[in-house]
């Protein structure tokens, strides 16, 4: 088979995991010397494709062989996919390829798992050894690690990568008994304390060799199975307490072909995978907790951000005066972002703030209008009832012409 | 009203603003060549030749800001410059700030002064010459074609020196270039015709596999466009080799024939279960 061929079947493969960040690497450069690539801790996205997402990485497959058979997954045992298998010189060509074209910032290596979990993982670590060692690359590398790989393995990858992931897929255990047999939560999470362990250790120790500096992420399916939002956003939460994740990636389930009958037919709304992005970011970004954003069991609203949501649930906070609040409050203002929260913290030094700089900072001001006050401005809603501004304030969808295909 | 031309360049502007404003030279009676075509109020007051007695004190960081600002391309490129310069160094720092409204105007063009760097760093795509293609002592290895909006390409490109280690590369514009020799960077405000045909020579041996990665990665059933464009800009589809796929790709997914993620070329290939013992 031409490399062209495989190249075309493993990226097709790889396409579903989400993940595509190549920031948080440590500076690294190339000037002066042989060998190629830098990186300085901002990802660079060298492309967009149709659907809107970047292409940082060269993101493909090593093998889409695969003994598992995890129903939501294109890839499994028994799915009618055309399969191709990558040597680990010819992942080290492409890399190479693209990233002096400029096409790419690195390489994002996943595989499917042939022979044995410790196989898999030897061959992914050959790639990045490859390139590290041989060719003296000094671009961003993402491996996969495989849950079952004997530690060792994942201690040598995270000496070679930037980052290194293992996929959570579903959060709960229920959900992977039924959909991914093969895999267990225990032996996924034991991974993911591996990982982290090997950060803790390096954490510190200037002249220890470098352990997978980017960090660690994780994905998960969306609308693959019934989990609800608060589930997914909880075990979210854990997750970055407790394995000090840098990220966790939504990805909503995404039809494939031939598609098995214990997986949904159609994708979920993809509202529903940037509602979790936007908590996610709440979790991660504004010290917020995920029993602050759920009351109970259930999905967050598609209509609302979770932002203006836990707004409209809290009035007794607002209006907040703009001049006195503390920073944390004025970001939790919804359509007040972090930069804008920190721009007014700096022209407050200086002077009163008025309505006018709001406007001025392109910040929300539909939806951030009713919750601050400013030396010019009390909002006239302020006594409205939170269920009249939930009615004012939600998203209409935009009426659609159907499809002329359906 | 005093006229003055700095060529764009910033150094030029900032000897020119320190004399101006030692002599308490208010911003409304300067203009820079080029911001206004007929000044019907120009009359020919011509500069102090000696330093005027006013010592004002600029704080660094007003100063690497106005040297970002200064390579944004656009109307009243210096004389906004000189009038932050004129309020801060007269006691008025909010002019540095984006609450403010000359200074969010600095802050924008700022803004897309970095964004228009980071084009670069994420857009040029370099393409291998074969040898002796230049006449060059030393030719480059790798050329790039790029026509960014502001004046970005000699700080911006530094970047490409670290990226490509001893590699020579060439980036021309329709403006300026820069050629790395593989030890120093030079840069030609006026690029060179030479440069520039060897950057659009057009021929690129291998690329098919770049086009071939890019349409298999893009998942038809998360078709959307516009999120592609508000990153991806239009005007630099005609420079990125995988612009020209772009609109096939948008039309057969939005006809239906994308219900899942899969592209219709690995479709359209025969699959291979796997068994079970194996």
């Amino acid at each position: 088979m031409q490399l062209i061929d495989k190249l075309s079947i493993l990226a097709d493969a790889a396409k579903y995991d989400a993940s595509c960040a190549s920031s948080g690497a440590p500076k690294r450069s190339s000037e002066g010397s042989s060998g190629l690539g830098s990186s300085n801790g901002m990802g660079i996205c060298h492309s967009y494709t149709p659907d809107g997402r970047c292409v940082s990485l060269l993101k493909v497959l090593l093998t889409n062989f695969c003994l598992y058979d995890c129903q939501y997954c294109v890839n499994r045992r028994s799915s009618d996919v055309p399969r191709a298998r990558f040597s680990p010189e010819e992942v080290v060509r492409l890399t190479l390829d693209f990233y002096r074209r400029n096409c790419v910032s690195g390489l994002f290596l996943s595989s499917g798992i042939i022979r044995s979990a410790d196989y898999t993982m030897e061959q992914l670590v050959q790639v990045a050894r490859l390139l590290r060692e041989e060719h003296e690359f000094r671009g961003y590398i993402h491996l996969k690690t495989i849950p079952d790989a004997d530690p060792l393995l994942i201690e040598q990858a995270g000496r070679y990568a930037d980052r290194l992931s293992v996929n959570v897929e579903l959060p709960t255990d229920q959900g992977l008994k039924t959909l991914a047999p093969e895999k267990h939560l225990g032996s996924i999470k034991q991974a993911m304390r591996t990982i982290y362990t090997g950060e803790q250790t390096v954490l510190n120790e200037p002249r220890a060799p470098r352990f997978a500096p980017a960090g660690q992420s994780t994905q998960m399916i969306v609308g693959a199975d019934d989990t609800d939002d608060s589930t997914i956003l909880h075990s979210a939460e854990a997750l970055y307490g407790n394995f000090r994740l840098r990220r966790v990636y939504y990805s909503a389930f995404s039809p494939i072909p031939n598609s098995p009958k214990s997986v949904p037919l159609a994708a979920p709304p993809l509202m529903r995978e940037h509602r979790l992005y936007q908590a996610d970011f709440l979790l991660r970004g504004y010290g917020f907790s995920a029993n602050e954003l759920f009351k109970g069991p259930g999905h967050l609203a598609l209509d609302i951000d979770p932002k203006l949501a836990w707004a409209l649930d809290n009035r007794s906070l607002f209006p907040l005066d703009l001049n006195r609040a503390e920073p944390a409050l004025i970001s939790r203002i919804p359509g007040i972002g972090l930069r804008t929260t920190q721009r007014l913290v700096e022209l407050r030094r200086e002077r009163r703030i008025r309505f006018e700089d709001l406007a001025r900072m392109r910040c929300v001001l539909s939806k951030a209008k009713p919750f601050f006050i400013t030396s010019d401005y009390h909002p006239q809603q302020a006594e409205t009832s939170s269920a009249l501004l939930y009615q004012q304030l939600r998203d209409r969808p935009q009426p659609q012409q159907m499809g002329l295909w359906g | 009203m005093i006229s003055l031309d700095c060529d764009d360049l910033f150094d030029t502007w900032r000897q020119q603003a320190r004399w101006l404003l030692s002599h308490s030279i208010d911003p409304s009676r300067v203009s820079w060549a080029g911001e206004r075509e007929a000044d019907l109020f120009a009359s020919d007051e011509s500069c102090p030749e000696q330093p005027g007695p006013f010592r004002a004190r600029i704080p660094q960081a007003l100063l690497e800001l106005l040297q970002r600002a200064a390579c944004y391309r656009g109307e009243q490129r210096w004389s906004l410059l000189y009038e932050v310069l004129w309020r801060v160094s007269h006691g008025d720092r909010t002019a540095m700030l984006s609450g403010d409204q000359l200074g969010s105007e600095l802050q924008r063009r700022i803004k897309q002064v970095d964004r228009e760097a980071h084009h670069l760093h994420a857009f040029v795509r370099f393409v291998r010459l074969p040898e002796g293609r230049s006449s060059l002592a030393e030719q480059p290895e790798y050329v790039a074609w790029h026509d960014p909006a502001h004046d970005i390409l000699a700080p911006a490109s530094r970047h490409f020196i670290g990226r490509m280690g001893r590699h020579r590369w060439m980036i021309a514009t329709p403006r300026d270039g820069v050629y790395f020799d593989g030890e120093h960077l030079h840069h030609q405000r006026q690029c060179p015709t030479g440069w520039q045909q060897l950057a659009q020579a057009g021929d690129d041996p291998g690329g098919e596999l770049w086009l071939a990665y890019y349409s298999h990665i893009f998942n038809p059933a998360r078709l959307n466009p516009k999120v592609m464009q508000g990153h991806l800009p239009t005007r630099f589809w005609k420079h990125l080799p995988e612009g020209p796929l772009i609109p096939a790709l948008i039309s057969e997914a939005r006809h239906g024939k994308q219900r899942d993620g899969q592209a219709s070329a690995v479709a359209a290939r025969r699959g291979k279960r796997i068994g079970s013992g194996q």
